[in-house]
C-alpha cells in the first residue's frame, strides 16, 4: 500500500476517533498535540487502524510508537 | 444478542454517537452505577447510547478504576451519595486469574474465598441501599491446565470459574435484589477466541476485544430495561409456513408438513419452544389470514400438533388486515403494543404490521424454519427480572377473562352481573410470600398506575417491615370462574397527621369490578383510625396511564396542585369520604397462602 494512501485513510480515522473534521496529521504529531489523545483513545485508534488496514500490532509495537510518522511506517511495513 | 427493535451498532459508531447523544426522545430514566475491576471507561462511554436506543435515559455513575470494594464498604462513598437504582458490578476473568495465581500452590479454597468475597460486596450494598445489584459472572478462561481433564480437577482455573459461576447463580436464587449479568453466555455466543484480547488487557485493562463491548452494553441494557418493567408479554403467531409447513386451506390437515418427517420437524420443534415460552408465562395469540374453521382444525385434529387450542389466549383467523387483527388482540388482552412480538414468515405482513403498529416488535424470520428457534433465541426478546407462580397460570387466567366477557353480555345490568360473579377478595399488608408477585406487578403495571414508581422487591421488603411509616397493602381477587391472584397494590405513606398514597396500581384484567373502590375504602378506614386530617394522592402522568387521570376526582378528592407537566396533587378530609359499595366479599387469606 502506498504511503499516501495510508496517510489519507489514517486522516479519516484520526478525524473519526478524535471527533475533529479538520484534523490534519503530521509525521511529528504526538499525543501531546491532540487534546483528546489519551490512553483510552490511543487504544481506540490502534484497534480502528487494525480493522481498517487488516493488520495486527504487537503489544510492544503499540507501546513503542512515538509519533504519527512511526505509526505510518509501521502500517506500511505490516500491510506490505 | 441483537434485537431488531434496538440494533446495536459497532463500537466506533457508538463512541461517535456518544459524543452527541440526544436523549430528549427518551421516556424513561434510570440511575445506574457501574463498578468494575477492569478499565470501565470504554464501556461507560457506550452504555448511554445503547440505553437511549431503548428509550431510556441513563444517569451513569462510573466508579474509579478497580474500586468495587472501596466504594461498597465505605458508607460515605460517591456510590451511595449517587443513590443508584441499579448497581452494575462487572468482574473480569483476567483479574480473577491474577488472584488465582497469587492464591498459593494449594488452590483448594479458591472457589469459596472468591464467592465469600463477592458475598461481602453484596452484603455491604444490601445493608446500605435497596438498589438492584447486577452481578456479572465470569467468562471461562481460554487456557486449560490439564486439557479436558480440567473437569476432573476442581482446583484448575477452568473448573474453578465454572464452580464460581454456579455459586453466583445459586446466590441470585435466594437474594431477591441480585440479578445475574450472564457475561459468560455473551462471550461464548461470540466465541472465547474472539472475545479475549490479551494485548488490550496488558495495555489498557480492557475487558474484551472492543468489537464485543456493544454486546456487553446491550446485555446490561436489556436486563436493566426488564428491571424497569419492559418486557414481552405476548407472541402473536401466523399459522401457514410459520407454525406448520404448507397452507391449511389448500393442503388440509393431512397435507400440512408438521412432525417427524422432512422439514415438518422444524415446525414441530418451533412449536415445542413456543410451548415452553407459554409455560413460562408468555401469552400466545394467533393472527392468521384463513377461514376460522380451517385454521383451528390442526389444533384440534393434527396428531403432531404441539400447541393446543387452550394454549392460545386469543385466536383470530379471518381475511381482515393483520394490523387491525393485532389491535383487536391487544384490546382483548389489555396489554401494550410494546409488550407484543409478531412472528410471520411473510415479509409483506411483517412490514405492514411494523408500518401500522409502531411499538410492536417484528423480527425478521429466517427463510429456513429449522433456524426459527435459534434466530429468535439470539434476539433475547424474553428477558425478565421476575418469575412467579402466576406466570405459569397466565394463559388460563386470560382465557377465563374471555369467558367472563361472554357471560357479561347476558346480564341486563352491570350490578346483576357483578353480583353473579361471586367475587371474593383478600386484603392484606405486604408479606414475604407475596413479595415477588408484588414487585412484579409494580414493575409491569403501566396503565392503571397513578405514580408508576418502580419500587424494587428489596424496597417493598423494607416498607413491609417499616410499620411506623408505611401501610403497604395488596388485594387478591377470585370469582366463580377462577383465581385472578394478586392484582392491586396500594402503598400508603404514614405521617403524623396525614397519609399519602405513594403507589396505587391495579392489573387491567380486573377493571370495573369494584376492586379499586374496595382499596380506597380500606385507605380511608386506615386514615380515620389514625386520626389523619387528610389523605393525599398524586397523579404522575406517563405515556400510558391516561386512564387514571381522573381517578382522584372520581373519588371526590380536591386538586391542590396542577403542574405544567400534567402531574397533580389531590387531598380529601377523611370525614368527607363516602365509602363505596362493592359486590366483593372480603375473606381471610387461606392458610398457607
Amino acid at each position: 500500500m502506498l504511503e499516501s494512501e495510508i496517510r489519507a485513510k489514517l486522516t479519516v480515522l484520526f478525524r473519526d476517533v478524535f471527533d475533529d473534521d479538520t484534523l490534519q496529521i503530521r509525521d511529528d504529531m504526538t499525543a501531546k498535540d491532540v487534546e483528546e489523545w489519551d490512553s483510552l483513545t490511543h487504544i481506540n485508534l490502534i484497534v480502528a487502524a487494525e480493522g481498517e488496514f487488516g493488520v495486527s500490532f504487537t503489544t510492544k509495537e503499540v507501546q513503542s510508537l512515538r509519533n504519527v510518522g512511526e505509526f505510518i511506517a509501521l502500517i506500511a511495513k505490516k500491510a506490505a | 444478542m441483537l434485537s431488531p427493535a434496538h440494533p446495536v451498532s459497532d463500537y466506533r459508531t457508538l463512541v461517535r454517537q456518544a459524543k452527541r447523544l440526544d436523549t430528549s426522545a427518551c421516556t424513561r430514566t434510570v440511575r445506574v452505577a457501574l463498578l468494575g475491576d477492569f478499565a470501565t471507561q470504554q464501556l461507560a462511554t457506550i452504555l448511554p447510547v445503547v440505553f437511549a436506543a431503548r428509550g431510556v435515559r441513563v444517569e451513569l455513575h462510573e466508579a474509579e478504576y478497580d474500586t468495587i470494594e472501596l466504594e461498597v464498604f465505605n458508607p460515605e462513598s460517591p456510590l451511595y451519595a449517587f443513590d443508584p437504582q441499579i448497581i452494575v458490578l462487572v468482574n473480569a476473568t483476567q483479574r480473577l486469574r491474577e488472584r488465582y495465581y497469587q492464591f498459593g500452590a494449594d488452590k483448594a479454597g479458591f472457589v469459596d474465598a472468591t464467592l465469600q468475597g463477592l458475598a461481602r460486596v453484596w452484603d455491604a450494598i444490601e445493608a446500605r441501599t435497596s438498589a438492584t445489584i447486577l452481578q456479572s459472572n465470569f467468562v471461562l478462561p481460554q487456557e486449560r491446565l490439564f486439557g479436558n481433564y480440567d473437569h476432573k480437577v476442581p482446583e484448575s482455573l477452568y473448573a474453578a470459574v465454572q464452580a464460581i459461576n454456579v455459586g453466583i447463580a445459586h446466590s441470585a436464587q435466594s437474594r431477591i435484589n441480585l440479578l445475574v449479568n450472564d457475561l459468560e453466555a455473551v462471550a461464548s455466543d461470540i466465541g472465547r477466541r474472539h472475545w479475549y484480547d490479551d494485548r488490550l488487557w496488558v495495555l489498557a485493562k480492557s475487558l474484551c476485544a472492543l468489537d464485543h463491548l456493544p454486546a456487553v452494553a446491550q446485555n446490561i441494557a436489556q436486563i436493566c430495561d426488564s428491571r424497569l418493567g419492559a418486557g414481552i408479554k405476548c407472541i402473536v403467531l401466523d399459522l401457514d409456513e410459520t407454525l406448520w409447513g404448507g397452507v391449511i386451506g389448500d393442503d388440509g390437515v393431512d397435507g400440512i408438513r408438521l412432525g417427524h418427517a422432512g422439514d415438518g420437524e422444524a415446525f414441530w420443534s418451533f412449536q415445542c419452544y413456543l410451548r415452553e415460552l407459554n409455560r413460562r408465562g408468555i401469552l400466545l395469540a394467533v393472527c392468521s389470514k384463513n377461514q376460522h374453521d380451517n385454521a383451528i382444525r390442526p389444533f384440534r385434529e393434527h396428531p403432531e400438533m404441539v400447541l393446543k387450542e387452550q394454549d392460545i389466549a386469543v385466536f383470530v383467523a379471518n381475511w381482515n388486515n393483520k394490523a387491525d387483527n393485532i389491535r383487536h388482540i391487544r384490546e382483548t388482552l389489555n396489554i401494550g403494543l410494546d409488550s407484543m412480538v409478531f412472528f410471520d414468515d411473510n415479509p409483506f405482513e411483517r412490514n405492514l404490521v411494523r408500518e401500522l403498529l409502531p411499538g410492536i416488535t417484528v423480527p425478521e424470520l429466517p427463510e429456513d424454519p429449522s433456524n426459527y428457534v435459534r434466530y429468535i433465541a439470539s434476539l433475547n426478546l424474553f428477558e425478565t427480572a421476575t418469575y412467579t407462580e402466576l406466570d405459569r397460570k397466565r394463559t388460563e387466567i386470560y382465557r377465563q377473562a374471555a369467558h367472563r366477557e361472554t357471560e357479561r353480555a347476558q346480564y341486563s345490568s352491570i350490578d346483576d352481573y357483578l353480583q353473579s360473579m361471586e367475587m371474593k377478595a383478600v386484603l392484606a399488608r405486604f408479606d414475604p410470600p407475596h413479595l415477588p408477585r408484588i414487585a412484579q406487578l409494580i414493575q409491569r403495571s403501566n396503565q392503571f398506575n397513578l405514580t408508576t414508581r418502580r419500587h424494587s422487591e428489596a424496597e417493598c421488603a423494607e416498607m413491609m417491615r417499616d410499620t411506623e411509616h408505611f401501610a403497604p397493602l395488596w388485594i387478591s381477587l377470585s370469582d366463580k370462574h377462577g383465581d385472578h391472584g394478586l392484582i392491586l397494590i396500594a402503598i400508603v405513606a404514614l405521617r403524623p397527621d396525614e397519609v399519602e398514597i405513594d403507589t396505587f396500581l391495579m392489573s387491567c384484567r380486573v377493571l370495573q369490578r369494584g376492586v379499586e373502590q374496595l382499596a380506597m375504602n380500606a385507605i380511608f378506614d386506615l386514615a380515620r383510625a389514625r386520626g389523619a386530617k387528610r389523605v393525599l394522592g398524586r397523579f404522575l402522568p406517563t405515556a400510558k396511564n391516561a386512564m387514571v387521570r381522573g381517578f382522584y376526582a372520581g373519588f371526590g378528592f380536591r386538586a391542590v396542585e396542577q403542574a405544567e407537566d400534567g402531574s397533580s396533587l389531590w387531598e380529601m378530609t377523611p370525614s368527607d369520604y363516602v365509602p363505596r359499595t362493592t359486590r366483593i366479599t372480603v375473606v381471610q387469606p387461606e392458610a398457607g397462602q
